[in-house]
Formats: C-alpha cells, structure tokens, sequence
C-alpha cells in the first residue's frame, strides 16, 4: 500500500474535525447559541461555558459550532452551483468547439476580470445584503473557474482513442461528454472543488465580516470578528476563536485539494 | 455498396489523398497497405466521416447511394455502427478505463437498434462468444485493465459488431499484440467477414497478415494509390515499383536471410522516407525515392493502367512496356 501525502492526511484531519463539528451542531450544542445571559457576559472558560460568553453573554463555543455549519452550507451551495454551472459550461465548450468555445471561454475571462467582493457589493447595494447574496456572489466567481478546469481537461480527452471510438459507434457529442469525458475529468474537477470548498469559506467570512453575508443573528465566524473588533483590548480572545476556526477550516480544505492532487496526478508524486 | 471517385482530401494547399477510386460490396475483404503517412488511416477515417475537422472533401464517397461527401456530422452518426463500423490500432486506449466493456458493447444497440438493455445484454453475450471471449458473463461486468490485449480487441470487434455493419475498418488491428494473438485476430477477422458476408476492410504494414485475411489489395503511397488488384497476384507479381520495395524490405528470418557464411544479411529497406505532403512531387509521389525512376516521372502523372482482370497500377513503366 502506498503512503498517503501528509498534506493528504493533515487535510483529511481538519477537514473532519470542521465537517464533524459543524455535523454536531445540527443536533447538539452546548447553549442556544443566540441565548443571551446579560448578568454573564465576558465570562471566562468554565466547565460551563467551555470558551467563555461574548459582550451579550452568549456561549461561544455554541456559536462557532453554529458558525460552522453556516460556513459549511454556504461553501457547499456556492460550490455545488458555481461548479455545475462551470463544468457544464465547459463541457458544453469542448465538445462543440469553435465559436462556442471562444464566447464561453471569452465570458469566463471577464468573469475572472470582475473581482468578486465587487460583485458582492453589488449584488448588495441591489437587492440588500443577505447570506443568499453572498452564496450567489461566490457561486458566479466559481463558474469561470471551473469552466477554465473543465474545459482544459476535457479538451485532453476528447483525443483519446476510446472517443473516437465511441463516435464511430455513432454517439453524439453529448452523449460522449456525459459517458466518457465526465467520468474521465471528475478527478481534476473534485480537486478543484475542493481548492474552491477553501476559498468559499474565506469568501463567506469575508463578505459576513463586511456585513455583506450573514445577518443577526445567523452566527457567522466574520461576524463574529467584526463584532470582536471592536473589543479588542477588552477581549482579545472573542477574535482569536473564530479566526482559529478560519484558519483550520482554510487550511484544512487547502491542504486536502493539494493532497487530492498529488494523489490523482502521478507525475507530481514521481517528481518528489 | 460503398463507392469513392476520385475523392481527395485536402490540408490548405496540402492533399492527403490524391483521387482515390475504390468500390467495396457486401463480402469484399480489401487490403490496405502502405508506410506511415501513406494516408492508410485517413482513408479508413474518411469511410467513418471522421476525418478531422480542417480536412476539405472533394470528390465523391457514396454509400448505399447516397454521396457522404458533403454529408453532416449528424447524418453520418447515424450511418456509423449500422452500416460502417471500426476497429482501432490500440486496444487500450480505445477503451473508456472507467467504463464496464459489457456498457461499452451495448452502447450503440441502445442507441440505434432501440434495444432495451437486457436484449442488448443479451446480444453482446452471443457477441462475445463469436468473437471467442470465454466466459463472456464476466468478462461483460470487467472493466478493460481486467483483460489481456488480445481480449480487449475482441471487445472492441464486437463493439463494432454491435449493429451489424456492412463493413467492418480495421485500422491496423494487429500492430499493438504480440505475434502469436494477432494470428489470431487476424484469422478471426477474416472468419467474421466470411460469416456475416460483411465487407472488411483490412489496413495494415504486415503484408502476411494482409495475405492471410484479404482477397484484394490497394497499395498505398503518400495519399496516392499506387497498386490495386488480387491480393495474392499483386504480392506474387507485384508491378509497381514501390509494391516491390515493400516485398523487398520484409524480415527474413529464415535461411533466406543469410549469407553464404551464415551471417545475417541487412534488411533490405526503400531508401529515405515519405515525404511531407508540401514537399512531395507534381507527378508520381514515388519519384525521388524509385529505383527505376524515368526522367518525367517527377513532372508527370501516371495513369492507373488496367491489366488482366481487375489489375491496376499506376506508373510510367507500365506504360512505356518496361517490365523489369
């Protein structure tokens, strides 16, 4: 049996503790997390509240638990979106080529050209900041990406001999992408996702941090740091938590991509 | 059944193949033979509409009477499996690695027989076993890396046996197995066009195996065809000259292969290789590398000279009543 990548199993590792978490959390926290307890607030770590309360005297470990799976669900809906619409864009742009292939990956460029915490804004300014926004908002920097990824890889596979022989058993191109390039790319296009599983959560943190995202009193991890900003020298602490957390879950999703790859791409491994 | 005249296919200003003229019926078994870049594969590629998309057609390719030239992508998917079908070079690279070989088989019934997937099942079992793959139950829930070369072939023979087509392209069937299983294919081949009275297509560098699995035979040359005829009377008495050089530049490992004193001799080989298709001469594409080359063979075409039954060649020799 071959040996696992470290930055594989690492990944693997916090990527768990996060998901668990966030899984937990669905059926158990410790507090309510929008319980508030005036008479309690800033109280240090106890038995009873693990990391201590917040200004309003909410428990925090309940909150990031909460946090967590918002982070979760957000980076999942972004990703799962943006990614079918990507590959389908890109599968669409490889098998029929030509000028479909050159508008598609044209709009993916000027997808990349507009920056996305812009494009949040945007969406904000119009229709007011609500986590939805922010899920649409990172869902349309996902498709060009992935579209990019799609496309690359199944331009490599529409070569090989077992698509030629399928089209000289008569299938269409359609048919070929769904039964022999997509089978043949989801290596490429999982890795991708998980990359963009990190990069979402940073999004959503981002966007929550700036009020963009999650709403009181959704518990968000930005918003929880904005909220702690400006008790920094009160409670340092009430930031460094959920900054931890977006660091492990970051972290976590980054280094398990990286190990994905290395696993399904053997030359990276070879050139170690 | 299928008719090409004088079909070219051009590259910008290049011509891959130069005014090919071909009938195949039902139960034809032709030849094809030739170096690399002799246009072997293009041709095969054509007969599928598959040649690529900057290729331009000229000329005409009928089949069942109806001219494919200028026919669309979607036309010809329906024509493919049903009445042309192809068998490619690499056993396993013409496999989808992720896919069942059993859904691989069945794919085209579904599609153009309508097939509900337990009859399909039910044909690519009988399938299989007139390919000669033992065991077929299995064999159809494996995936690819689970088989040997010479079982992946016959997988693909039956892939495209699928529909029952009236011609069957192998594109050098034989070049990845090891000599003993391309006997085998080879025979196989055969025995399936004899069968089915399926026309079959044979393209190969292996003159054997062509002698072995055709009755008639094109020679080809840089996109031109340069030799037609019986397959044992060209390779008996070849006429073109090129035709001879490929006879020349066969292994011999037997006695014939030696010298008096029992060393090996070379391998006899036909000087330089094929040309690119911008450099290659006006006239006869052989000039330049003929051993029996006339002055005006460069400037000038040779006809295809018709000889005693079905017998064609195209050079000036011939012409000029030179046998040598």
């Amino acid at each position: 049996m071959k040996r696992l990548p470290a930055n594989f199993l690492l990944g693997a590792l916090l990527v768990s503790l996060v998901v668990g978490v966030a899984a937990l959390s669905l059926v158990w926290t410790p507090h309510d997390p929008q319980a508030m307890s005036i008479s309690t607030k800033f109280a240090p770590p106890s038995t009873e509240h693990w990391l201590g309360t917040d200004q309003l005297g909410r428990d925090v470990v309940a909150q990031l638990m909460a946090a967590a799976r918002n982070s979760m669900t957000v980076a999942l809906v972004a990703v799962l979106l943006g990614g079918s619409i990507g590959v389908g864009l890109g599968l669409l742009a490889s098998a029929l080529g030509g000028w479909v292939e050159d508008a598609v990956m044209r709009l993916a460029d000027l997808g990349f050209a507009f920056p996305a915490l812009l494009f949040a804004i945007m969406l904000a300014a119009v229709f007011g900041p609500s986590l939805t926004n922010a899920v649409l908002a990172i869902s349309f920097i996902n498709i060009p990406i992935f579209a990019r990824v799609t496309r690359a890889s199944a331009n490599q596979i529409w070569t090989r001999d077992y698509v030629a022989a399928a089209r000289a058993a008569g299938r269409g191109r359609f048919a070929i992408s769904r039964d022999h390039i997509l089978p043949n790319i989801a290596a490429a296009v999982i890795v991708q996702a998980t990359i963009e599983f990190a990069v979402a959560i940073l999004a959503e943190a981002a966007l929550s941090y700036l009020g963009l995202g999650a709403q009181p009193p959704a518990s968000s991890w930005g918003r929880m740091l904005s909220e702690a900003q400006t008790l920094m020298y009160l409670a340092p602490q009430l930031a460094i938590y959920p900054g931890l957390c977006i660091v492990v879950a970051v972290l976590g999703f980054g280094l398990l991509g990286d190990g994905l790859r290395d696993i399904t791409d053997p030359r990276l491994v070879r050139a170690r | 059944m299928i008719e090409l005249s004088n079909l070219s296919i051009h590259f910008g200003t290049a011509v891959a193949l130069r005014d090919a003229n071909l009938v195949i019926e039902r139960g034809d078994r032709l030849g094809v033979v030739g170096e690399s870049g002799s246009g072997k594969t293009l041709l095969a590629l054509c007969l599928m509409g598959m040649a690529p998309e900057s290729a331009r057609m000229t000329g005409q390719l009928r089949i069942d009477g109806q001219d494919m030239a200028t026919a669309s992508e979607r036309d010809w998917q329906r024509l493919r499996s049903r009445r042309v079908a192809m068998v490619f070079q690499e056993p396993m690279a013409a496999l989808n690695p992720l896919r069942r070989v059993g859904d691989t088989v069945m794919e085209p019934m579904v599609l153009h027989d309508g097939l509900t997937r337990s009859a399909a099942r039910a044909r690519a079992l009988s399938l299989f076993e007139e390919v000669g793959i033992p065991d077929p139950d299995r064999r159809l829930r494996q995936f690819p890396h689970e088989m040997s070369g010479g079982q992946r072939q016959r997988v693909l023979i039956a892939l495209a046996l699928a529909c029952n087509p009236m011609l069957l392209i192998a594109d050098e069937p034989t070049t990845a197995l090891d000599a003993n299983v391309a006997l085998r294919i080879t025979d196989l081949l055969q025995r399936l066009a004899r069968e089915r009275q399926m026309a079959l297509v044979f393209i190969s560098h292996d003159l054997a195996a062509v002698a072995r699995a055709t009755e008639d035979i094109v020679v080809m040359y840089a996109g031109d065809m340069v030799e037609q005829g019986r397959t044992a009377e060209v390779l008996g008495t070849p006429a073109h000259p090129y035709t001879k050089g490929l006879l020349g530049a066969r292994p011999d490992p037997g006695v014939a292969g030696r010298d008096a004193q029992g060393k090996r001799r070379r391998l006899p080989t036909i000087p330089g290789a094929v040309p690119p298709l911008q450099g290659l001469p006006q006239g006869c594409r052989f000039a330049g590398r003929c051993p029996v080359e006339l002055p005006h063979c460069a400037a000038q075409r040779p006809a295809f000279v018709q000889s005693d039954a079905g017998r064609a060649a195209a050079c000036h020799l011939l012409t000029e009543g030179r046998h040598d």
